[in-house]
């Protein structure tokens, strides 16, 4: 599913070398839970990048969903990207769409079959328990149920990838714990999940395996 | 999935609101005035030919010649280069035409001695002679025909007219350019103020693997859209201007220019107009996206 060999990305700012993946290597089976963690600034969502090809590594091979990404065409990357889900520490909700429209945005804009796009947008809002606010807008909704929606985009497609950086980031512990369980109802259903957190509780109380990073190097991989 | 992308643009002209507004004012101006020179001229030009059509050059002969010598005489001249067709005008024809103009005080003819009128030969130029020069050569050659007497007609003043039409012509397109160069330009901020407000829309469409044209085909239509909208707005004026001023001004234009009636845009004229004004704003659209993405 996704398999990084000595993977090193160097960030240039003007003259001056950040370095924030150092030599990272490490496979994530098919279905797997993953929890990166580490401290702010570790490279987590450096390596988040990589994996969705925001971004290419300055050496090294990263390969998702059977794509080598560093020697992917620029013209493929649209169609890899619609097999993976990305959500953010914030929610990157449309604010002039309802939560329903922003899912079905997407649908749209991938070209489903109109018929189809209710069905499957609710399908996904189901999933998160977010049905009932389907048309509040996103300044209605509280920042547990705007990370829902997101995460409702995220999966309406159904992807076999799911990303998630720093998803609690903003969130009280109890609507952490409701992002939480969400994920791990989606996981459940054979979604791989990568999950990365600065927030090291959260990493110890999901109990999945779990990727530390400390200045770009995996120091931890247990679980 | 176009139901879609225009939605999209019809989203983004609502975010633009008065720059979108204004850019399609321009663009209703600028082609309202392309479109109104234009008319003006090509009426112009519809004088300018019937009047080329209507140049004759008349050459007055000394006397009658025998009707034998008419048909060699109209042979003669018919050769020559420079003539299309050439009729003669006897002098009991030319009394009868004089008869037909004075109308009922025709009878003050009949009070003449004798026919005072001289024969003729009506030369029709051909096209290629109804220039000042062309005109002065054909002058001269019939000139001296031995049975010329006396020889009338130029084509100096169509030639005057039609650079009148031509100048006219020039400071239409001038007008309509810079009015167009303009209404690209604000379609463009109009459009760089869209993809500002859409840059939420444009991360989302790229992080979910929209193909390339669907994230800048909405944008394309946007100025597409307002370049339509103002060729329609300028259509209609000029519609509306041409069914009022036309009627006015027809009695007119006929006494004068000998137009009987003021031609508007063919339907091939129609599309080229809202062609171009679709063109304008795609044209906008499609710069403010290559500023933004090198
Ligand atoms: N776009 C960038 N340009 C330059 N340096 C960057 C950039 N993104 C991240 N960095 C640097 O790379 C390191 C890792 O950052 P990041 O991956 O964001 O860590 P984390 O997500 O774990 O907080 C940090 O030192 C950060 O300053
Ligand atoms: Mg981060």
């Amino acid at each position: 599913m996704i398999e990084l060999h000595r993977v090193s990305k160097v960030y240039s700012v003007g003259p001056v070398k950040v370095p924030a993946l150092r030599e990272v290597s490490f496979r994530i089976g098919k279905g797997e839970f993953v929890v990166l963690t580490g401290a702010s600034g570790a490279g987590k969502t450096t390596l988040l990048r990589l994996l969705y090809r925001d971004d290419l590594p300055s050496e090294g091979d990263v390969e998702v969903l059977g794509y080598g990404l560093v020697q992917m065409r620029r013209s493929q990357v649209a169609a890899f990207r619609r097999s993976i889900g990305v959500v953010f520490q914030d929610a990157k909700l449309l604010p002039v769409r309802t939560v329903y429209e922003n899912v079905a945005f997407v649908l749209r804009v991938l070209g489903t079959p109109r018929r189809d796009i209710t069905a499957r947008a609710f399908d996904a809002l189901r999933a998160v328990g977010l049905s009932a606010r389907a048309q509040a807008y996103p300044a209605q909704l509280s920042q547990g149920e705007a990370q829902r929606a997101a995460l409702a985009r995220a999966i309406v497609r159904r992807p076999p990838l799911l990303l998630a950086d720093e998803p609690t980031g903003n969130l009280d512990e109890a609507m952490a714990g409701e992002i939480v369980d969400v994920l791990k109802d989606i996981g459940a259903g054979g979604t791989t999940i990568v999950l990365a957190t600065h927030q090291a509780r959260l990493a110890v109380a999901l109990r999945r395996r779990t990727l530390t990073l400390e200045g770009g190097r995996i120091v931890k991989d247990e679980g | 999935m176009l139901g879609f992308l225009v939605g999209e643009a019809l989203r983004d002209l609502r975010r633009a609101g008065r720059v979108a507004v204004s850019a399609v004012v321009l663009i209703t101006l600028s082609l309202a005035a392309l479109g109104g020179f234009w008319l003006v001229s090509s009426n112009l030009g519809h004088a300018v030919a019937k009047w080329r059509d209507r140049v004759r050059i008349v050459v007055y002969l000394k006397r009658e010649p025998p009707g034998g010598d008419v048909a060699a005489l109209l042979e003669r001249v018919r050769v020559m280069p420079g003539v299309a067709g050439v009729v003669f005008i006897g002098k009991a024809d030319a009394l009868r035409a004089l008869k037909q103009v004075l109308g009922k005080d025709a009878g003050v003819v009949d009070q003449l001695p004798v026919n005072p009128l001289p024969a003729s030969l009506e030369v029709t130029p051909s096209a290629a002679a109804v220039t000042p020069e062309g005109a002065r050569e054909l002058l001269a050659r019939l000139a001296v025909l031995p049975e010329a007497d006396d020889v009338a007609g130029s084509a100096d003043w169509v030639e005057r007219f039609s650079h009148w039409q031509r100048l006219l012509t020039t400071i239409g397109l001038g007008v309509g350019f810079v009015l167009a160069a303009a209404s690209i330009l604000t379609v463009t901020t109009a459009t760089t103020l869209i993809l500002h407000a859409r840059r939420h829309e444009t991360e989302i469409m790229r992080l979910v693997g929209a193909s390339e044209w669907t994230i800048r085909l909405p944008v394309l239509l946007q100025g597409m859209m307002q370049g339509l909208a103002g060729a329609i707005l300028a259509l209609g004026a000029l519609v509306v201007t041409h069914s009022v001023v036309a009627p006015r001004l027809e009695p007119l234009v006929s006494l004068t220019l000998g137009l009987s009636q003021l031609v508007f845009f063919t339907p091939v004229g129609v599309v080229a107009l809202l062609g171009a004004g679709t063109l304008l704003g795609g044209l906008g659209g499609w710069l403010a996206r290559a500023a933004r993405e090198p």
